[in-house]
């Protein structure tokens, strides 16, 4: 009698409406319009073969130092500035810093021959001399995320220019640590792939196999986010989320042939810019060169990039005022969710002044 | 009663698929993460590889032929519009450099400007005092002229004196009876 009582009091729980909304929801979330993008407002003030350096003007200037931001090479920037309340760029400027961000856009096949080298030298250096004279500030403070943390720190390390702070989040410096199950990270650093047939046959990696790449490290099998999606589509701001992770997600861009061959052969078989034996045009990348203040933040729950990746920069570097805070949170969660904000506005502001 | 949940079948649903989600993970990274597999992944690629480029050349040459365009064609014009681009890049940086050295010179010019306005202020305030001098120069003149005057006038009033003198000396050698009449007189 009891479990009767108990199933008609579940059948009483389920609401018709309720599940027409749902799978309503689910439907539109997948196959419906796409959200709109980088909603702090933004002008372009460069623009160089695909890329463009954007300015987000603070509300209120309260720091003289202005930020560049790098981004990695295989995601559009869009996760920096993901949604209101949770944006890491909305809450620099509503903080009172001039943001610059260099957004590389989408490389096409005549891009191919474009590599690190070429990035740093010709699209970060430029791009950071045009933000000191667009802000007429006197130094900068560099933000690199994931591989845009890598190219930041390649970058401080042969800079003309005066940088103040440079702060790296979830970056891949020490290639010995690696990700991978063994025996891939074995076929890589040997001769079990084929790195340049690749770049040859290709000349730019297809986003499909760059979002392949990861998947395959990460979570081959992806259905969890769809089922998590289904069991919370009644919730409109969960599934506003959703779309926009969603949309970031499937956006990875194509990755040049050339910056892929240096990756995987210069940075993961070589590990060159540990040794001290990267270079750049002909110039010597020595980590031991930076003198700018730091800030390395690593995700504890990161599968993409293991701490042990972040951790050398610290003693690889000549900065006086170092930290390295390690926190809860994942490879993209970071900066969705605003933790990496809190950090940047504790500690840019005390070392903006 | 109070501690009831609503049975959820999504959120169980949710929970068992996580977990068959990431036991499924782990068992495909177990399976892959060996020798055999990694020779096989590279087989297959090198054969897509192959297949890949016998389409692309083959794409290639038909295009040729038939003269349409091909994607190396809009490559070069890509690269050419590129080109331009970093020219004018490099121009832009150019003009910021003559910009900046404009800018210098404006600088070096206003404090040059500020240095000869210095100058003229100084150069009125010797005019001033050159005027000043000037008169003082014609007052200390007619001093000299006054003095010079004064000891005419002195030379004069000494040769005066001496004539009194001389004078005095005169009457009293040609006169001497008539002080004794005039004493005589007084009694």
């Amino acid at each position: 009698m009891a479990t009767e009582a108990k199933n008609q009091n579940n059948l009483k729980a389920f609401n018709y409406e309720k599940e027409i909304e749902r799978w309503t929801e689910f439907t539109n979330a997948i196959m419906g319009a796409e959200l709109s993008a980088h909603h702090t407002p933004r002008k372009p003030i460069w623009k160089k073969n695909k890329a463009t350096l954007w300015h987000y003007a603070p509300v209120e200037k309260k720091y003289d130092i202005p930020i560049f931001m790098i981004y990695s090479l295989f995601n559009t920037p869009s996760i920096l500035d993901f949604a209101p309340g949770s944006s890491v760029i909305e809450g620099l400027v509503n903080n009172g810093y001039d943001v610059y961000l260099l957004d590389w856009g989408i490389a096409g096949y005549e891009d191919k021959d474009i590599n690190m080298e070429d990035y740093i030298a010709d699209y970060i250096q430029k791009g950071v001399k045009r933000t000191l004279r667009h802000s007429k500030a006197e130094e900068v403070s560099l933000i690199g995320y994931c591989l845009g943390g890598t190219f930041a720190a390649m970058y401080a390390a042969i800079a003309e220019e005066p940088i103040r702070n440079l702060i790296v989040a979830t970056v891949p410096i020490d290639f010995s640590v690696s990700a991978l199950p063994d025996k891939w990270e074995e076929a890589l650093k040997g001769n079990g792939v084929n790195v340049d047939r690749l770049i040859e046959v290709f000349g730019v990696i297809p986003p499909s196999y760059v979002e392949s790449m990861f998947r395959s490290v990460t979570s081959p099998i992806y259905n969890s986010p769809y089922v998590t999606l289904l069991a919370r589509a009644n919730d409109k701001r969960f599934v506003e989320k959703w779309k926009r992770m969603n949309k970031w997600n499937s956006g990875h861009v194509p990755l040049t042939g050339g910056a892929f061959r240096q990756l995987t052969i210069d940075l993961c078989k070589e590990n060159k810019l540990v040794k001290g034996e990267f270079t750049i045009h002909g110039q010597k990348v020595d980590l031991g060169k930076i003198k700018a203040n730091l800030l390395v933040v690593s995700s504890k729950n990161d599968t993409l990039i293991p701490e042990g990746q972040s951790l050398p920069l610290m003693d690889l570097v000549s900065s006086k005022d170092k930290t390295y805070l390690s926190v809860e949170a994942g490879h993209v969660s970071l900066a969705m969710t605003g933790k990496l904000n809190g950090i940047l506005n504790n500690w840019l502001g005390e070392h903006s002044s | 009663m109070t501690g009831n949940k609503t049975f959820d079948p999504y959120e169980t649903w949710k929970s068992f698929t996580n977990n068959w989600e990431k036991q499924a993970n782990d068992t495909i990274h177990l399976w892959t993460n060996s020798r055999e597999y990694v020779n096989f992944s590279q087989g297959a690629s090198d054969l897509q590889m192959l297949f890949q480029e016998i389409f692309q050349k083959n794409k290639q040459a038909m295009a040729e032929n038939l003269q349409l365009l091909t994607k190396k064609d809009l490559v070069n014009v890509a690269k050419l519009s590129i080109q331009t681009e970093e020219k004018l890049d490099a121009i832009e940086e150019q003009i910021w450099n003559v910009q900046d050295s404009i800018e210098s010179r404006e600088k070096e010019f206003r404090s040059l400007i500020e240095v000869s306005h210095e100058t003229n202020k100084q150069i009125k305030q010797l005019k001033k005092d050159q005027q000043r001098i000037k008169k003082d120069l014609e007052k200390i003149g007619q001093i000299h002229f006054e003095l010079l005057e004064l000891k005419s006038e002195l030379a004069e009033m000494n040769s005066l004196k001496e004539e009194v003198v001389s004078l005095k000396t005169l009457l009293a050698e040609n006169n001497p009876n008539k002080d004794r009449e005039l004493a005589l007189l007084s009694k």
